[in-house]
Protein backbone atom coordinates (compact mmCIF):
# COMPACT_ATOMS: atom_id res chain seq x y z
CA UNK A 1 0.00 0.00 0.00
CA UNK A 2 2.70 2.21 0.90
CA UNK A 3 4.32 1.38 -2.70
CA UNK A 4 0.62 3.04 -4.48
CA UNK A 5 1.54 6.54 -1.93
CA UNK A 6 4.89 6.35 -3.53
CA UNK A 7 3.84 5.75 -7.51
CA UNK A 8 0.43 8.28 -6.53
CA UNK A 9 -1.95 5.83 -6.99
CA UNK A 10 -3.16 5.70 -3.57
CA UNK A 11 -6.74 6.12 -2.64
CA UNK A 12 -6.82 10.55 -2.04
CA UNK A 13 -8.12 10.61 1.08
CA UNK A 14 -5.54 8.19 2.56
CA UNK A 15 -3.36 10.43 0.80
CA UNK A 16 -4.26 13.34 2.45
CA UNK A 17 -4.28 11.28 5.82
CA UNK A 18 -0.94 9.90 5.01
CA UNK A 19 0.56 13.34 4.00
CA UNK A 20 -0.73 15.23 6.90
CA UNK A 21 0.67 12.24 9.15
CA UNK A 22 4.28 12.86 7.33
CA UNK A 23 3.72 17.02 7.48
CA UNK A 24 4.45 16.23 11.17
CA UNK A 25 6.23 13.18 12.16
CA UNK A 26 9.71 13.92 11.53
CA UNK A 27 11.34 9.89 11.11
CA UNK A 28 8.48 9.31 8.22
CA UNK A 29 9.41 12.85 6.44
CA UNK A 30 12.87 11.69 6.19
CA UNK A 31 11.75 8.00 5.30
CA UNK A 32 9.61 9.48 2.35
CA UNK A 33 12.68 12.12 1.20
CA UNK A 34 15.35 9.12 1.17
CA UNK A 35 12.62 7.16 -0.38
CA UNK A 36 11.59 9.15 -3.15
CA UNK A 37 15.45 10.36 -3.69
CA UNK A 38 16.63 6.58 -4.10
CA UNK A 39 13.93 6.08 -7.12
CA UNK A 40 14.89 9.39 -8.68
CA UNK A 41 18.65 9.01 -8.24
CA UNK A 42 18.06 5.49 -9.62
CA UNK A 43 16.71 7.11 -12.76
CA UNK A 44 18.96 9.40 -13.00
CA UNK A 45 21.80 7.92 -12.86
CA UNK A 46 20.90 4.68 -14.84
CA UNK A 47 24.40 5.23 -17.22
CA UNK A 48 26.12 4.52 -14.60
CA UNK A 49 23.87 1.90 -13.18
CA UNK A 50 23.50 -0.22 -16.25
CA UNK A 51 26.48 -2.55 -17.14
CA UNK A 52 27.95 -0.86 -20.60
CA UNK A 53 28.55 -3.43 -23.11
CA UNK A 54 32.06 -3.81 -23.47
CA UNK A 55 33.60 -3.53 -27.32
CA UNK A 56 34.67 -6.72 -27.57
CA UNK A 57 31.36 -8.28 -27.08
CA UNK A 58 29.59 -6.14 -29.14
CA UNK A 59 32.24 -7.15 -32.14
CA UNK A 60 31.58 -10.79 -31.89
CA UNK A 61 28.05 -9.73 -31.24
CA UNK A 62 27.80 -8.23 -34.61
CA UNK A 63 29.57 -10.85 -36.78
CA UNK A 64 27.31 -13.57 -35.20
CA UNK A 65 23.95 -11.36 -35.38
CA UNK A 66 25.18 -10.29 -39.14
CA UNK A 67 25.81 -14.14 -40.29
CA UNK A 68 22.94 -15.02 -39.16
CA UNK A 69 21.06 -12.34 -40.55
CA UNK A 70 22.55 -12.09 -44.11
CA UNK A 71 21.44 -16.07 -43.80
CA UNK A 72 18.57 -15.59 -42.77
CA UNK A 73 16.13 -15.55 -46.37
CA UNK A 74 17.90 -18.71 -47.05
CA UNK A 75 17.09 -20.49 -43.64
CA UNK A 76 13.45 -19.18 -43.20
CA UNK A 77 11.80 -22.21 -44.52
CA UNK A 78 13.85 -24.33 -42.08
CA UNK A 79 13.57 -21.73 -39.18
CA UNK A 80 9.85 -22.04 -40.24
CA UNK A 81 10.18 -25.38 -39.97
CA UNK A 82 12.14 -25.79 -37.19
CA UNK A 83 9.96 -23.37 -35.48
CA UNK A 84 6.90 -25.69 -36.10
CA UNK A 85 8.65 -28.99 -34.69
CA UNK A 86 9.55 -27.14 -31.49
CA UNK A 87 5.93 -25.58 -30.83
CA UNK A 88 4.54 -29.50 -31.82
CA UNK A 89 7.09 -31.28 -29.39
CA UNK A 90 6.05 -28.72 -26.52
CA UNK A 91 1.99 -28.79 -26.97
CA UNK A 92 2.34 -32.67 -27.21
CA UNK A 93 5.24 -32.80 -24.35
CA UNK A 94 2.08 -30.60 -22.54
CA UNK A 95 -0.19 -33.12 -23.45
CA UNK A 96 1.64 -36.40 -21.97
CA UNK A 97 2.61 -34.77 -18.99
CA UNK A 98 -1.00 -34.26 -18.51
CA UNK A 99 -1.79 -37.61 -19.01
CA UNK A 100 1.07 -38.69 -16.39
CA UNK A 101 -0.58 -36.34 -13.47
CA UNK A 102 2.65 -34.08 -13.75
CA UNK A 103 1.04 -30.88 -14.98
CA UNK A 104 2.81 -28.39 -12.89
CA UNK A 105 0.29 -26.69 -10.80
CA UNK A 106 -0.31 -23.38 -12.09
CA UNK A 107 -0.36 -25.17 -15.81
CA UNK A 108 -3.09 -27.50 -14.59
CA UNK A 109 -4.86 -24.27 -13.36
CA UNK A 110 -4.47 -22.67 -16.76
CA UNK A 111 -5.96 -26.13 -18.31
CA UNK A 112 -8.61 -26.49 -15.76
CA UNK A 113 -9.94 -22.68 -16.26
CA UNK A 114 -9.36 -22.98 -20.10
CA UNK A 115 -11.66 -26.30 -20.48
CA UNK A 116 -14.33 -25.00 -18.24
CA UNK A 117 -15.26 -22.19 -20.76
CA UNK A 118 -13.85 -24.67 -23.97
CA UNK A 119 -16.41 -27.53 -25.16
CA UNK A 120 -13.77 -28.72 -27.34
CA UNK A 121 -10.54 -28.89 -24.95
CA UNK A 122 -12.57 -30.10 -22.62
CA UNK A 123 -13.92 -33.12 -24.60
CA UNK A 124 -9.92 -33.52 -25.73
CA UNK A 125 -8.48 -33.65 -22.33
CA UNK A 126 -11.56 -35.44 -20.50
CA UNK A 127 -10.77 -38.25 -23.32
CA UNK A 128 -7.28 -38.43 -23.02
CA UNK A 129 -6.21 -42.45 -22.50
CA UNK A 130 -4.73 -43.06 -19.54
CA UNK A 131 -1.07 -43.35 -18.36
CA UNK A 132 0.48 -46.51 -19.57
CA UNK A 133 -1.74 -46.54 -22.62
CA UNK A 134 -0.12 -46.00 -25.94
CA UNK A 135 0.45 -42.32 -26.16
CA UNK A 136 -2.05 -40.57 -28.41
CA UNK A 137 -1.11 -38.96 -32.12
CA UNK A 138 -0.48 -35.41 -32.42
CA UNK A 139 -3.25 -33.18 -31.29
CA UNK A 140 -6.15 -32.06 -33.68
CA UNK A 141 -5.42 -28.19 -34.85
CA UNK A 142 -7.84 -26.38 -32.81
CA UNK A 143 -6.18 -27.79 -29.42
CA UNK A 144 -3.28 -27.59 -30.53
CA UNK A 145 -3.30 -23.48 -30.93
CA UNK A 146 -5.13 -23.03 -27.74
CA UNK A 147 -2.56 -25.29 -26.26
CA UNK A 148 -0.05 -22.59 -27.79
CA UNK A 149 -1.71 -19.80 -26.42
CA UNK A 150 -2.31 -21.28 -23.23
CA UNK A 151 1.53 -22.43 -22.96
CA UNK A 152 2.26 -18.82 -23.88
CA UNK A 153 0.68 -17.06 -20.94
CA UNK A 154 2.61 -19.13 -18.52
CA UNK A 155 5.40 -16.43 -16.34
CA UNK A 156 9.02 -16.96 -18.36
CA UNK A 157 10.88 -19.22 -16.99
CA UNK A 158 7.94 -21.85 -15.73
CA UNK A 159 7.86 -24.79 -16.83
CA UNK A 160 4.76 -27.06 -17.67
CA UNK A 161 5.66 -30.09 -16.12
CA UNK A 162 6.45 -30.92 -12.51
CA UNK A 163 10.51 -31.57 -11.95
CA UNK B 1 2.28 1.97 -27.98
CA UNK B 2 2.17 4.95 -30.58
CA UNK B 3 1.15 4.19 -33.38
CA UNK B 4 3.91 5.58 -34.61
CA UNK B 5 6.58 2.98 -32.64
CA UNK B 6 4.47 0.28 -33.61
CA UNK B 7 4.58 1.13 -37.29
CA UNK B 8 8.69 1.56 -36.76
CA UNK B 9 8.65 -1.62 -35.38
CA UNK B 10 7.24 -3.36 -38.33
CA UNK B 11 9.41 -1.86 -40.31
CA UNK B 12 12.31 -2.74 -38.86
CA UNK B 13 10.85 -6.29 -38.46
CA UNK B 14 9.91 -6.15 -42.36
CA UNK B 15 13.53 -5.47 -43.33
CA UNK B 16 15.23 -7.97 -40.61
CA UNK B 17 13.15 -10.80 -42.35
CA UNK B 18 14.42 -9.78 -45.81
CA UNK B 19 17.89 -9.99 -44.29
CA UNK B 20 19.05 -6.14 -44.91
CA UNK B 21 22.34 -5.55 -43.05
CA UNK B 22 21.13 -2.02 -42.07
CA UNK B 23 18.36 -3.68 -40.45
CA UNK B 24 20.59 -5.90 -38.32
CA UNK B 25 23.27 -2.80 -37.61
CA UNK B 26 19.71 -0.95 -36.57
CA UNK B 27 18.35 -3.69 -34.16
CA UNK B 28 21.72 -3.88 -32.73
CA UNK B 29 22.10 -0.42 -32.30
CA UNK B 30 18.88 -0.64 -30.39
CA UNK B 31 19.40 -3.28 -28.57
CA UNK B 32 22.14 -4.47 -28.15
CA UNK B 33 23.28 -2.97 -24.59
CA UNK B 34 19.67 -3.19 -23.69
CA UNK B 35 19.63 -6.62 -23.46
CA UNK B 36 23.31 -6.93 -22.18
CA UNK B 37 22.80 -4.78 -19.23
CA UNK B 38 19.39 -7.32 -18.46
CA UNK B 39 21.52 -10.35 -18.91
CA UNK B 40 23.74 -9.27 -16.83
CA UNK B 41 21.38 -8.26 -13.93
CA UNK B 42 20.11 -11.79 -14.16
CA UNK B 43 23.54 -13.75 -14.81
CA UNK B 44 26.26 -11.45 -13.23
CA UNK B 45 28.82 -12.98 -15.41
CA UNK B 46 30.25 -11.30 -18.13
CA UNK B 47 30.80 -14.86 -20.04
CA UNK B 48 26.96 -15.74 -19.80
CA UNK B 49 25.53 -12.63 -20.91
CA UNK B 50 27.71 -12.57 -23.92
CA UNK B 51 26.41 -16.14 -24.30
CA UNK B 52 22.67 -14.74 -23.69
CA UNK B 53 22.50 -12.03 -25.54
CA UNK B 54 23.83 -13.98 -28.91
CA UNK B 55 21.01 -16.37 -27.77
CA UNK B 56 18.54 -13.75 -28.22
CA UNK B 57 19.53 -11.82 -31.09
CA UNK B 58 19.47 -15.68 -32.44
CA UNK B 59 15.91 -15.79 -31.31
CA UNK B 60 14.77 -12.85 -32.64
CA UNK B 61 15.92 -13.44 -35.68
CA UNK B 62 14.51 -16.46 -36.15
CA UNK B 63 10.99 -15.32 -34.81
CA UNK B 64 10.98 -12.56 -36.43
CA UNK B 65 8.20 -14.19 -39.31
CA UNK B 66 6.24 -15.09 -35.92
CA UNK B 67 6.09 -11.92 -34.17
CA UNK B 68 3.03 -10.79 -33.94
CA UNK B 69 3.41 -7.16 -32.70
CA UNK B 70 0.71 -7.34 -30.04
CA UNK B 71 3.27 -6.10 -27.98
CA UNK B 72 5.95 -2.96 -28.47
CA UNK B 73 9.27 -4.85 -30.29
CA UNK B 74 11.31 -3.92 -27.28
CA UNK B 75 8.50 -5.61 -24.33
CA UNK B 76 9.15 -8.76 -26.50
CA UNK B 77 12.76 -8.69 -26.63
CA UNK B 78 13.36 -8.28 -22.87
CA UNK B 79 10.77 -11.17 -22.47
CA UNK B 80 13.08 -13.37 -24.39
CA UNK B 81 15.83 -12.23 -22.84
CA UNK B 82 14.40 -12.78 -19.60
CA UNK B 83 13.34 -16.33 -21.07
CA UNK B 84 16.71 -17.05 -21.87
CA UNK B 85 18.20 -16.14 -18.99
CA UNK B 86 16.25 -17.79 -16.56
CA UNK B 87 16.81 -21.26 -18.58
CA UNK B 88 20.33 -20.17 -17.90
CA UNK B 89 20.41 -19.62 -14.20
CA UNK B 90 17.53 -23.40 -13.33
CA UNK B 91 20.00 -25.22 -11.95
CA UNK B 92 22.43 -22.78 -11.10
CA UNK B 93 21.28 -21.45 -8.03
CA UNK B 94 23.30 -19.01 -6.31
CA UNK B 95 23.34 -18.21 -2.98
CA UNK B 96 25.61 -15.43 -2.82
CA UNK B 97 22.51 -13.47 -2.80
CA UNK B 98 21.39 -11.31 0.20
CA UNK B 99 17.96 -11.74 2.23
CA UNK B 100 15.77 -8.65 1.19
CA UNK B 101 14.66 -9.06 5.05
CA UNK B 102 17.45 -7.49 6.66
CA UNK B 103 17.09 -3.96 5.37
CA UNK B 104 13.45 -3.86 5.72
CA UNK B 105 12.40 -0.86 8.12
CA UNK B 106 11.68 -1.85 11.14
CA UNK B 107 8.85 -0.24 13.60
CA UNK B 108 8.39 -0.25 17.19
CA UNK B 109 5.09 -1.56 18.80
CA UNK B 110 3.74 1.95 18.70
CA UNK B 111 4.16 1.63 14.58
CA UNK B 112 7.24 4.42 14.73
CA UNK B 113 10.26 3.74 12.92
CA UNK B 114 12.58 1.75 15.06
CA UNK B 115 15.81 2.81 13.64
CA UNK B 116 17.06 6.45 13.14
CA UNK B 117 16.53 8.21 10.12
CA UNK B 118 18.53 10.21 8.78
CA UNK B 119 17.60 12.57 5.66
CA UNK B 120 20.38 12.60 3.16
CA UNK B 121 18.38 13.67 0.52
CA UNK B 122 20.27 16.32 0.01
CA UNK B 123 23.31 15.24 0.47
CA UNK B 124 23.29 13.10 -2.72
CA UNK B 125 22.13 16.26 -4.91
CA UNK B 126 25.77 17.19 -5.36
CA UNK B 127 26.66 15.94 -8.87
CA UNK B 128 30.29 14.79 -7.89
CA UNK B 129 28.69 11.91 -5.91
CA UNK B 130 26.90 10.72 -9.11
CA UNK B 131 29.06 8.25 -10.64
CA UNK B 132 29.90 6.50 -7.50
CA UNK B 133 26.53 6.59 -6.69
CA UNK B 134 25.94 4.64 -9.45
CA UNK B 135 28.11 2.39 -8.99
CA UNK B 136 27.37 1.86 -5.27
CA UNK B 137 23.30 1.21 -6.40
CA UNK B 138 24.54 -1.09 -8.91
CA UNK B 139 26.96 -3.18 -6.73
CA UNK B 140 24.34 -3.06 -3.72
CA UNK B 141 21.26 -4.26 -6.23
CA UNK B 142 23.62 -6.94 -7.74
CA UNK B 143 23.18 -8.72 -4.21
CA UNK B 144 19.16 -8.96 -5.03
CA UNK B 145 17.93 -11.87 -5.89
CA UNK B 146 16.58 -11.86 -9.55
CA UNK B 147 12.61 -11.59 -8.41
CA UNK B 148 14.11 -8.23 -7.14
CA UNK B 149 16.67 -7.40 -9.48
CA UNK B 150 15.09 -8.09 -13.00
CA UNK B 151 11.74 -5.73 -11.59
CA UNK B 152 13.94 -3.13 -10.81
CA UNK B 153 16.22 -2.60 -13.43
CA UNK B 154 13.13 -3.09 -15.88
CA UNK B 155 11.06 -0.64 -13.54
CA UNK B 156 13.45 1.49 -11.88
CA UNK B 157 16.62 1.68 -14.00
CA UNK B 158 15.06 1.51 -17.61
CA UNK B 159 11.34 3.33 -16.43
CA UNK B 160 9.19 0.80 -18.03
CA UNK B 161 5.88 1.15 -16.41
CA UNK B 162 4.41 -1.24 -14.31
CA UNK B 163 1.94 -2.97 -16.53
CA UNK B 164 4.91 -3.22 -19.43
CA UNK B 165 6.97 -4.95 -16.45
CA UNK B 166 4.32 -6.97 -15.90
CA UNK B 167 3.54 -8.10 -19.08
CA UNK B 168 7.24 -8.85 -19.79
CA UNK B 169 7.50 -10.76 -16.76
CA UNK B 170 4.17 -12.53 -16.84
CA UNK B 171 3.53 -11.28 -13.58
CA UNK B 172 0.52 -9.20 -12.22
CA UNK B 173 0.79 -5.67 -11.80
CA UNK B 174 0.36 -5.71 -7.78
CA UNK B 175 2.88 -8.28 -7.97
CA UNK B 176 5.57 -6.09 -9.81
CA UNK B 177 4.84 -3.31 -7.55
CA UNK B 178 5.44 -5.59 -4.17
CA UNK B 179 8.23 -6.85 -5.46
CA UNK B 180 9.90 -3.15 -6.99
CA UNK B 181 8.72 -1.52 -3.31
CA UNK B 182 10.53 -4.18 -1.37
CA UNK B 183 13.39 -3.93 -3.78
CA UNK B 184 13.73 0.22 -3.09
CA UNK B 185 13.22 -0.52 0.78
CA UNK B 186 16.14 -2.70 0.20
CA UNK B 187 18.21 0.30 -1.55
CA UNK B 188 17.17 3.25 0.38
CA UNK B 189 18.16 1.09 3.67
CA UNK B 190 21.88 -0.30 1.95
CA UNK B 191 22.40 3.51 0.49
CA UNK B 192 21.62 5.25 4.23
CA UNK B 193 23.79 2.69 5.67
CA UNK B 194 26.64 3.53 3.18
CA UNK B 195 26.11 7.24 3.29
CA UNK B 196 26.43 7.39 6.98
CA UNK B 197 29.10 5.43 7.22
CA UNK B 198 31.32 7.45 5.04
CA UNK B 199 29.82 10.14 7.40
CA UNK B 200 31.24 8.41 10.55
CA UNK B 201 34.15 6.88 9.53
Amino acid sequence: MLADYFDGSMDPRLREELDSHIALCEPCMRFAKTYRTTCDKTRELRMDIEYQIPQDVRSRLENFVRSAALKYPEMVKEYRDQAEREQREKVEGLILAAIAGKLSSITALLVETHCAICPVCKVYFDGLPRAGSPAPGAPPTVIHSHVTRLMESLPPGEEFFLA
Amino acid sequence: MSAERWKEDEVLLERLRKGAPEAVTELLRLFQGKIFNLAMSILKNESDAEEATQDVFMTVIRKADTFKGNSALYSWMYRICVNTCLMRLRGKRRNDTVSIEEFMPVFTEEGMHASPMDDWSKEVERKALNEELGQMIRKFTDQLSEKYKVVFVLSDVEGLSNEETAQILGLTVPAVKSRLHRARLYLREQLSRYLLEGKAG
